[in-house]
């Protein structure tokens, strides 16, 4: 029988072999990314030049580069970047603590949600921008201004997320803690927390940036300071060189900020992991 | 109420009936009038057609949920024969959903409980180890549930519960969830480990032969509204072993639980 059945089998071309598990686990498309970022760079380098662009429509990465070298050394560009990131992150962080504890509260407390939920349906389709008038008057144009912007743009991503990840908290997780004896406050804090946080890392995520745009475009509007005053002021003067220096460094803001989160997303996500 | 010289005797169910409210549903009735007592140091298995409330009247039990009408009372006694209520005893629950928190490691799934009474660290995972070498689980203390095989999260579920040292385990479809060969598997370590430690055990469970391979009574429910049909003896020797389910024994009184609950199925099914 053996014999036979081996016989049968037709010598056909061989199956093409999945690649074995170690090997699909290393990260082998990591320079993909950065490649393609280059290979952008390099066309529009090229583009720039042989089609004799004017530098103020669109000047080349390699200048764009040397302008930004320029503005740290002699223009004291990290203050502005110090100065805008601070107001970011006091802005975010007041954004954080505030839709974690409402969250938490509005999710377990029906009462307290019957209240709250109304002010959240108005006041989250706002758009943040709008509030620039009402805020410079209350608060003037300084940092206390951009730290509100940063925390109006950031709470409601933080809140929305905070409740959505309380209210989906397993039934049966809560069964088992008090089961095991937890006190309505360990629940809370044992259970509905932790299982919460994926979900509130979601909304930490969205509200960073967020906070981002709020502030870049405050400073814009109002500020002598930051990075988007700056941006603002070498756009009216049409140094585009600037500008795009500036957007330069706003990007790789923006990829540093994220990549961090991912490896924090990563971290407090282990236990999925197989 | 127990005094020092007094010892737990029975869990008694007393005119028990509960009903569940619904916003666009009248109410279901899920038990009716159950009257029904689960002695110490047995294990007692509680079977019926699904949506009969056998869950249900765990979680009461459990002091989970709040009965609406009727009692749990804790018995205890003294030798005299006299028996009285008193505190409830320590009891630990295993879940057909394991529920265990996917985000701890084992060790921490089964020292939670001892975590919650504020047990100190060293103290806890020593007796968290133990019970993981008990499950056989040893090896696995830094693995998360999301690792572990079905079979593997219930033995977590029941080393959590163990480490706790029950009076009374509560098994609510502790096999359900699993594939038939790690259930059998999983059904002889758990009839080895009640028969060793005397604990009292009440098993909810939809399989007949679960329910009496592994109990000494077998307390059979009727469909929604649960009423308890009958209580039956199991009177197969201990230690049990799975061929005894081709004895005649296990044969009549599969029969005779299947004759009570084939109705009672298919009212089930209807309503």
């Amino acid at each position: 029988m053996t014999e036979t059945s081996q016989a049968v089998r037709p010598e056909a071309e061989p199956l093409k072999t999945p690649r074995p598990a170690d090997e699909r686990l290393t990260n082998d498309t990591w320079w993909y990314g950065p490649a393609a970022i280059i290979a952008f760079l390099i066309f529009w380098e090229v583009a720039v030049r042989s089609g004799n662009v004017p530098e103020i429509f669109l000047p080349r990465p390699s200048v764009v580069v040397v302008t930004l070298y320029d503005l740290f050394a002699h223009k004291r560009l990290l203050d502005d970047l110090g100065l805008t990131l601070f107001r970011i992150f006091a802005g975010f962080l007041l954004a954080a603590v505030a839709g974690v504890g409402l969250g938490l509260f509005m999710g377990t407390s029906r009462r307290f949600n019957a209240i709250a939920d109304t002010f959240v349906a108005a006041l989250y389709p706002v758009p943040k921008i709008a509030l620039l008038p009402l805020l410079v008057i209350w608060f003037g144009t300084g940092n206390a201004f951009m730290i509100a912007l940063s925390a109006l743009g950031g709470l409601f991503p933080v809140l929305i997320n905070t409740v959505v990840g309380v209210r989906q908290c397993d039934e049966g997780l809560i069964l088992a803690a008090r089961d095991l004896g937890a006190s309505a406050a360990q629940v809370q804090r044992k259970i509905v927390l932790p299982a919460a946080v994926p979900t509130i890392f979601g909304g930490l995520r969205l509200a960073l940036g967020i906070s981002i745009i709020m502030v870049v475009a405050g400073e814009m509007q109002t500020a002598r300071y930051g990075l988007g005053a700056k941006l603002e002021q070498a756009g009216q003067v049409l140094e585009t060189g600037q500008v795009f220096a500036i957007l330069l460094l706003l990007a790789i803001v923006g990829v540093i900020l994220t990549k961090a989160q991912d490896r924090l997303g990563n971290f407090v996500d282990r236990w999925r992991a197989k | 109420m127990s005094s020092p010289d007094t010892r737990f005797e029975a869990i008694s169910i007393e005119g028990l009936s509960h009903r569940f409210l619904s916003r666009n549903k009248p109410p279901t009735t899920a038990l009716s009038d159950v009257s029904v007592r689960f002695p110490s140091g047995k294990v007692t298995s509680i079977v019926g057609p699904s949506g009969c409330g056998k869950s249900t009247l765990l979680l009461i039990m459990r002091g989970l949920v709040k009965a609406t009408n009727g009692h749990v009372r804790f018995l205890y006694g003294n030798g005299s024969g006299d028996l009285t209520a008193g505190d409830a005893p320590r009891m630990a629950t295993v879940w057909q959903a394991f529920n265990l928190l996917p985000w701890r490691t084992v060790m921490d799934n089964v020292a939670f409980g001892l975590e919650l009474s504020g047990i100190p660290t060293a103290e806890r995972r020593a007796k968290a180890a133990e019970a993981i070498r008990t499950v056989e689980l040893s090896g696995f203390e830094n693995h998360y549930p999301g690792q572990l095989s079905g079979g593997m999260k219930q033995r977590v579920g029941l080393a959590r519960g163990l480490v706790m040292s029950p009076d009374v385990l509560f098994l609510d479809e502790p096999f359900g969830a699993l594939d038939a060969q790690t259930r059998l598997y999983l059904q002889e370590q758990l009839a080895a480990l009640v028969e060793s430690s005397g604990k009292t055990v009440v098993l909810v469970t939809h399989s007949i032969e679960e329910a009496i391979f592994l109990a000494d009574h077998v307390v059979v429910m009727t469909a929604r509204p649960g009423r308890v049909a009958a209580t039956l003896d199991v009177s197969l020797p201990r230690p049990r072993t799975l061929e005894m389910q081709k004895e005649p024994a296990f044969g009549d009184l599969f029969a005779e639980i299947y004759g009570l609950l084939r109705d009672e199925v298919r009212k089930s099914m209807l309503n």
